[in-house]
């Protein structure tokens, strides 16, 4: 009975360990395929091109903002930017202590270094 | 000196299975394609932490309080930190007969631990780190986090005798839908009784437990629980559930902790309101901000040096003074009504954060 336990208990965490895994793999397929799908598109002239950087920083500053204001802000009151390297190290240590996502962090690392 | 028995591991059965899941998922990290982090410059060595002094006046008994407690963190490529805090505080007090104060520095690491960052799901850390029973140890501890000095009068409940465990842990954040975000933390900790000379001790309990809690970004709701398995002394169950919430439309923070455990159970609710939104005196109201906590403790059937020997009630209201960012004036009045004795509790003091890199490297 005890080691039919411990066997669940192996188990459990083996399945825990699959998911996250596989849920790894198929994220990193979907960022794979829509950045290829972009690729296939047409290339569009020189001025549509810079309008559609200047829209996608503007969305990245703005998305960057939110989520630095409701990530952090879950614990502390925001704190004022530092230098690019020094931010990257401090945006490491968050990751791990308030259990940030990837995506989070990478937004808000942009949004701090700007 | 004694002998261990003939074929008897020095890790039991579960922690060995704990540890062989662990090294599996570790191992597994090699089939993924991790995602690399081009857009995020080049990590450099830092210290950053808190500093203050905190005078406190407990039951009509001054307490003054300097501390500082640096924390060093140094990221090796794209995947590893170490990091560690370490604390000097003094808690220095009247002597009778005397109007000055005394006391000694005390010195003590609160945590040093090695995090490997291998997906974007898993982090693994070892060494020796704070325990993640609640969120209050873990992520509001801080002095300059804090909105009120004191601690909560659960604090000590699962976060084992120096507030640390010594072992390995797993833990992550996931994006679970585009509105839901998860994140949760496994741990095993070894019984520790180091005593070194010239701190204070780096001891733990032996113990395994997770934490696992949904974080609603749109709405700002966090909500989660904890659970964990004390593997020694009268191996009993503790659990515990957190919550936050910071409304987009009024400036307000609301936290609060459950914690039940053999040796005693309470909660603590904490509102922070700050006076943005007042149409008048608009420089020092944007600054100040209002807090208040409610907390209760209900003994145990197991007694406990570190929790109060009887049942305690608390009431506590603190105005904070943001001078700038980094630096402000806290203070607070509390009252306590326990059968020992009712009493008022005082604080006011400095706090400051503070953040430089470690050498003349290029930061930018």
């Amino acid at each position: 009975m005890k080691f039919k336990r411990h066997i669940l208990a192996g188990l459990s965490v083996l399945i825990l360990g699959g998911v996250l895994c596989a849920a790894g793999q198929e994220q990193t397929k979907l960022a794979d395929s829509s950045a290829s799908s972009a690729d296939a598109d047409t290339v569009p002239s020189p001025s549509i091109a810079s309008s559609k950087a200047v829209h996608e920083a503007a969305a990245a500053r703005y998305e960057g903002e939110k989520r630095y204001r409701a990530n952090c802000g879950r614990c502390h009151m925001a704190p004022h930017k530092y230098p690019p390297r020094m931010m990257a190290t401090i945006e490491r240590h968050m990751r791990v202590r308030a259990t940030l996502t990837e995506e989070d962090v990478k937004y808000i690392v942009r949004y701090m270094t700007e | 000196m004694s002998a261990r028995p003939r074929g008897r591991s020095f890790f039991p059965l579960r922690c060995r299975i704990f540890l062989l899941g662990v090294l599996l998922i570790f191992s597994g990290v090699g089939i993924l394609h991790a995602q690399d982090l081009p857009d995020i410059p080049k990590p450099v060595p830092v210290i950053v932490g808190g500093s203050g002094f905190i005078t406190e006046i407990q039951g009509g008994q001054p307490l003054l309080g300097p501390l500082i407690a640096p924390v060093l963190l140094v990221p090796i490529g794209d995947k590893w930190l170490i990091e560690s805090r370490v604390t000097f505080e003094a808690n220095l007090v009247q002597l009778p007969g005397s109007s000055a104060f005394h006391g000694q520095v005390l010195k003590s690491i609160d945590y040093a631990q090695v995090d490997y960052i291998a997906n974007p799901y898993i982090t693994v850390t070892v060494g020796r780190f704070l325990t993640p029973f609640g969120i209050f140890n873990e992520r509001l501890y801080p002095i300059w986090i804090r909105n009120l000095q004191t601690d909560p009068l659960i604090l000590p409940i699962g976060v084992g005798p120096s507030q640390a465990s010594t072992g390995a842990m797993v833990r992550g954040g996931i994006k679970a839908t585009s509105k839901i975000n998860i994140n949760y933390t496994a741990y095993f900790s070894a019984l520790s009784t180091y005593q070194p000379s010239n701190v204070t001790a780096l001891d733990s309990d032996r113990l395994a437990g997770f934490r696992a809690g949904i974080f609603i970004p749109d709405q700002r709701i966090e909500i989660g629980g904890s659970f964990q398995r004390l593997l020694q002394d009268e191996r009993s169950n503790l659990f515990g559930f957190h919550g936050g919430w910071q409304p987009q439309a009024l400036p307000l923070e609301l936290r609060g902790e459950y914690m039940r455990s053999a040796r005693g159970s309470g909660y603590w609710i904490e509102p922070a309101y700050r006076l943005t939104e007042v149409p008048f005196w608009q420089y020092a109201m944007r600054r100040t901000q209002l807090v208040a906590r409610l907390q209760q403790y209900w003994v145990g059937a197991i007694p406990s040096d570190i929790l109060p020997s009887v049942n305690t009630r608390e009431f506590e209201f603190g105005v904070n003074y943001y001078f700038r960012d980094g630096l402000r004036a806290v203070s607070s009045y509390g009252r306590q009504f326990s059968s020992a004795g009712n009493m008022n509790i005082w604080t006011i003091g400095l706090t400051y954060r503070f953040a430089f890199p470690l050498g003349h490297g290029d930061v930018n």
